[in-house]
């Protein structure tokens, strides 16, 4: 049941969510400038921003992914809205928290947090335990959130149909919708990814605590971090193709995707692959055991294999000679799979370990994870909300007026993260606030990536002009879902 | 101090254990027990674990040699090598070494070497290793040393002290020309470490972080079990 | 793995065909030590080579989904024909290309570089906020400062030995091009073995790639090669 409150939680959520969108935006645009020496910041300040953009970014599209799946999900199961007004508010309190500690504090540790970086302070003294205690108090409501959720999938489906295995042979008597098993999957990855940033939190305390009586592995906090680090990146992919999945077929007027066998094999095969994919964080670290290595590549190969063979074809399949009625949420569905595509040949080719030795820590690696983001999705998670806030509006999503913000996306976007991975090919170090001489075109490029940002920037702003007035149309007295 | 970030060497750490790697071995004469040899005719046959002690040595050789010998049997490795024992001392001769093969039941195993060599200074140079003649004690104040030997004659790993089977088996991978791509440091308070190496199966052993690293998807899995669980005997209940 | 064979080198070390490149390490086996042979110049190429894959793929990606896009907009809304057989088809192809991607990439990892050389020299690497020590010798943290100014010979395997004595740190090794030649982290705790062979004389300039503080930016060394 999608009742009046569930939309009108999913409302402020939207509003948030682009509010800080566009924020970071500029903080991101900010940064890039700098690179380019358009504008002067002292180093201090550059990483102070690098941290809230890259901690706002990952937390703002993984709590929109997180915002769909709970609205969608209301279609097939009864779903709480007080666990997700709780979400909301440990998500506040905990942006709060980590805006305070990088504005103020001067915190600078990353968004990565990586070990022992945190505790080798360098900024106000209060600053790193308020960072992880905010961003403990985050991931508990998300946690709680999620849990939450997959318990409401669970009582109506049974742990096989939620996973579809029943879909592994012949007719089928129940049929889980696609959504359903994408959700459980996605949600699974997101619990593990939380629980193991509570483990790395505690470690962390303990260690804080201890007065030097207790001493981490750098290798197993490194592990850890990015265990929880890329999940929840890449999970919040896959929440966003879960709504892909959902409303692509409905809103161009298409007949639903069914979960068949393949569908349901890939997504449990998804769910093991992107759990140890992320051991491609470490290929440069040779204390890491070689076999772990080799599972890391492993996997990042082989998770691409259900993404592009089931959910692009399907997409593909479904629009070719389609007679599609474009608007502008299949329109940024269909950019954000092919921008999701394109960010995943970059992946595939960072996470060969032998390319990995030229590529590792470039800027070839922003250059790909803004592509599946920026270009991916974001535009899921943007479709969903342009397709929601016509449904609160009772609208109808108008043919005209998006051309010119989709020029300005593909545009903006694309050029923005060529100059990344111009730089990546190059050998330009990431994460650097200025670049050193030898780099000759690398300020060049950042000042263009800028630019390019700027233009991306206006499109977001068009659809977000576009679709607040309808979000606002929930909290009018006369509103009745 | 925040914390214990800062690595810290502990005392007994010895840096001498890294002086000289991937250097020649001084290619000398030895008058081993069986006979004349270059120290090259030994190692290009197969990778050598070089030791260097004194036959009248009354502090750490004889429980050195001890070590090394049931080590060795324990250990039982299949790799390739040979283990020379000689001694620096001039005074020490082809039938002093006799004498100690006897006495560590090596006399007749083909894998173990006793020799003498005129050339000690020239080997020790080569190696790094300076005993020290102390007048009063009538002995040589040296470290226990272990050098691996490639089958190209070059030193590719040092061990100082006793150091047990595995650290061993180590060297014996090393001069075999087994690629370990990293090794730990020693740290304090360290407890929640990944992994160890062990160099007995040349792997590295999982340890207590490995089970941190597996634990959130243990817990995940345990909750869904638990809740379907419940799930079913709910329905058991209600139908 | 070579097994303890004297003087015998691992066939797979022969002729070592690394990255995308063609570059091509001949290990030739010369009185008990090995020399080195690499075709000029595989850096550059290796850099250009994987971006051109990149964008040639993301190209034929845009236009076949532009090409998806037209075809959606007129007329006979056929949609299209026998999908389960074209999708069976191209998840097979797809898998295939994979599968031999892998076979051929694997082998060439880093780890295995070199693994069954004795090097030429060794060097020790203490990285921290914000400086390398570079030495011949091994790096007593409390005594550290002091480093050496580093010369390693040309076409012949070195190794560095490297670690942190505060944050992970990276050691990048670019050379007169400023282009990333090899890498490996500087991790605390441990030391992590990097060998490779320098195929170009001139200067090398270490950088840090991983991100370590504010002076991140500007934390570096260099050495040379003759
Ligand atoms: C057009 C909009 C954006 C701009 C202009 C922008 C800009 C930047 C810049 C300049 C950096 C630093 C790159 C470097 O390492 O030198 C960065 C890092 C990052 N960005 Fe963005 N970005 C944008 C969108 C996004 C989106 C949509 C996400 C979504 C997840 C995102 C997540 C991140 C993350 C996680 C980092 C890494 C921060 C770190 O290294 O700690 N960005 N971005
Ligand atoms: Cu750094």
């Amino acid at each position: 049941m999608i009742t009046r409150s569930l939309k009108r939680i999913t409302s402020v959520w939207i509003i948030t969510v682009l509010v800080l969108f566009v924020t970071a935006i500029i903080f991101g645009i900010t940064m890039r400038f700098n690179q380019g020496k358009d504008l002067t910041m002292s180093p201090v300040g550059f990483y102070s921003l690098m941290t809230t953009h890259g901690i706002t970014m990952i937390g703002i599209w993984a709590a929109a992914g997180l915002v769909a799946v709970n609205y969608l999900l209301g279609r097939y199961v009864k779903v709480s809205v007080s666990l997700n007004v709780f979400a909301f508010v440990t998500t506040v309190i905990g942006v709060l928290m980590i805006w305070a500690t990088t504005f103020i504090g001067k915190y600078h540790a990353g968004w990565t947090f990586l070990y022992p970086l945190p505790l080798q302070v360098a900024w106000a003294k209060w600053a790193t335990p308020v960072f992880l205690f905010g961003l403990g108090i985050l991931g508990a409501g998300w946690l709680i959130w999620s849990v939450g959720m997959l318990l409401q999938i669970l009582s109506k489906y049974s742990l096989k149909q939620a996973f579809a295995w029943q879909h592994f042979s012949k007719n089928p008597a129940v049929e889980t919708p696609p959504l359903v098993l994408i959700s459980t999957v996605s949600l699974i990855g997101i619990i593990v990814s939380l629980l193991t940033a509570v483990i790395l939190l505690v470690l962390y305390f303990l260690e804080y605590f201890s007065g030097g009586n207790f001493t981490n592995d750098p290798l197993l906090m490194k592990n850890l971090t990015y265990f929880f680090g890329h999940t929840i990146a890449n999970e919040s992919l896959y929440l966003g193709l879960a709504a892909v999945y959902e409303l692509m077929p409905e809103s161009s007027g298409r007949p639903r995707f069914k979960t068949t066998w393949y569908v349901a094999l890939a997504w449990n095969c998804t769910l093991v692959f992107i759990l140890t994919a992320f051991f491609h964080h470490l290929y440069m670290d040779f204390v890491q055991p070689v076999g772990f290595q080799m599972i890391g590549q492993l996997a990042s190969y082989f998770a691409s294999l259900p993404a592009a063979a089931v959910t692009a074809f399907s997409v593909i399949a479904l629009v070719y000679r389609g007679r599609i009625r474009w608007s502008l949420t299949n329109t940024l569905f269909f950019i954000g799979i092919m921008g999701w595509l394109i960010g995943g040949i970059g992946a595939v080719i960072d996470a060969t370990v032998s390319n990995n030795m030229i590529l590792h820590n470039t800027l070839w690696v922003p250059a790909h994870f803004h592509t599946y983001n920026a270009m991916g999705n974001v535009l899921f998670c943007l479709a969903f909300f342009n397709w929601v806030a016509h449904e609160f509006a009772g609208t109808q999503a108008s043919v005209k007026s998006f051309r010119l913000t989709t020029v300005l996306l593909l545009i903006g976007g694309f050029g923005f993260v060529l100059m990344f991975y111009l730089g990546g090919a190059y050998s330009m170090p990431r994460r650097f606030s200025v670049y050193p001489q030898e780099f000759t075109h690398a300020a060049i490029l950042a000042s263009l990536g800028a630019w390019f940002a700027t233009v991306y920037l206006v499109a977001i702003v068009l659809i977000f002009a576009n679709i607040i007035k309808k979000c606002l149309k929930v909290f009018s007295p006369s509103f009745s879902s | 101090m925040l914390s214990g970030i800062a690595w810290s060497a502990p005392e007994d750490y010895n840096f001498s254990e890294e002086s000289k790697l991937y250097t020649k071995i001084a290619d000398i004469k030895l008058n081993t027990t069986r006979g004349e040899v270059m120290l090259s005719d030994l190692y290009v046959k197969s990778p050598v674990i070089l030791t260097l002690i004194f036959t009248r040595c009354v502090g750490i050789c004889s429980p050195f040699l001890n070590s090394l010998s049931e080590d060795m049997d324990n250990l039982n490795a299949k790799e390739n090598y040979k283990v020379l024992v000689i001694s620096f001392d001039p005074l020490d001769e082809v039938s002093d070494m006799e004498r100690m093969a006897k006495r560590y039941e090596r006399e007749d195993d083909p894998q173990w070497v006793f020799a003498v060599t005129d050339n000690i200074a020239e080997l020790n140079e080569s190696i790094g290793f300076y005993p020290v003649w102390d007048s009063t004690r009538q002995q040589y104040d040296h470290d226990a040393l272990l050098v691996g030997i490639n089958e190209n004659g070059y030193i590719v790993r040092k061990l100082t002290g006793i150091r047990g089977p595995d650290a061993l088996m180590g060297v014996i991978r090393e001069i075999n020309n087994e690629f370990v791509l990293s090794y730990p440091l020693p740290r304090e308070n360290m407890i929640f470490s990944c992994f160890t190496y062990d160099p007995a199966t040349g792997k590295k052993k999982p340890s207590l972080g490995l089970l941190i690293l597996v634990l959130p998807g243990i817990l995940t899995l345990l909750m869904i079990a638990l809740l379907s669980l419940k799930k079913q005997q709910q329905s058991v209940g209600n139908g | 793995m070579v097994n303890g064979q004297a003087g015998k080198i691992n066939p797979k070390f022969r002729e070592f065909n690394y990255g995308l490149s063609s570059g091509k390490v001949c290990l030739i086996t010369d009185a008990g030590r090995r020399q080195f042979h690499y075709n000029k110049s595989n850096e550059m190429r290796e850099h250009a080579i994987l971006l051109t894959i990149f964008l040639v793929a993301a190209t034929a990606i845009s236009l076949f989904f532009f090409f998806i896009y037209r075809s959606s907009l007129p007329e006979d809304g056929k949609g299209m024909v026998n999908a389960g057989k074209k999708r069976l088809f191209f998840a097979l192809i797809l898998a295939s290309v994979l599968i031999i991607l892998l076979t051929v990439t694997l082998p060439k990892s880093p780890y295995f570089l070199f693994a069954d050389e004795t090097p030429a020299k060794v060097v020790y690497v203490a990285a921290r906020q914000y400086s390398y020590t570079m030495s011949y010798q091994a790096i007593d943290p409390k005594s550290a400062g002091r480093s050496d100014t580093i010369e390693l010979p040309v076409n012949q395997p070195v190794e560095f030995r490297v670690t942190s004595f505060d944050v992970n740190h990276g050691f990048s090794i670019y050379n007169d091009r400023a282009e990333l030649v090899t890498q490996t982290q500087a991790m605390p705790g441990y030391v992590n073995r990097l060998r490779w062979v320098f195929t170009e004389p001139g200067t090398y300039n270490v950088l840090c790639l991983e991100y370590c503080g504010v002076g991140h930016p500007i934390m570096r060394t260099s050495f040379t090669v003759k």
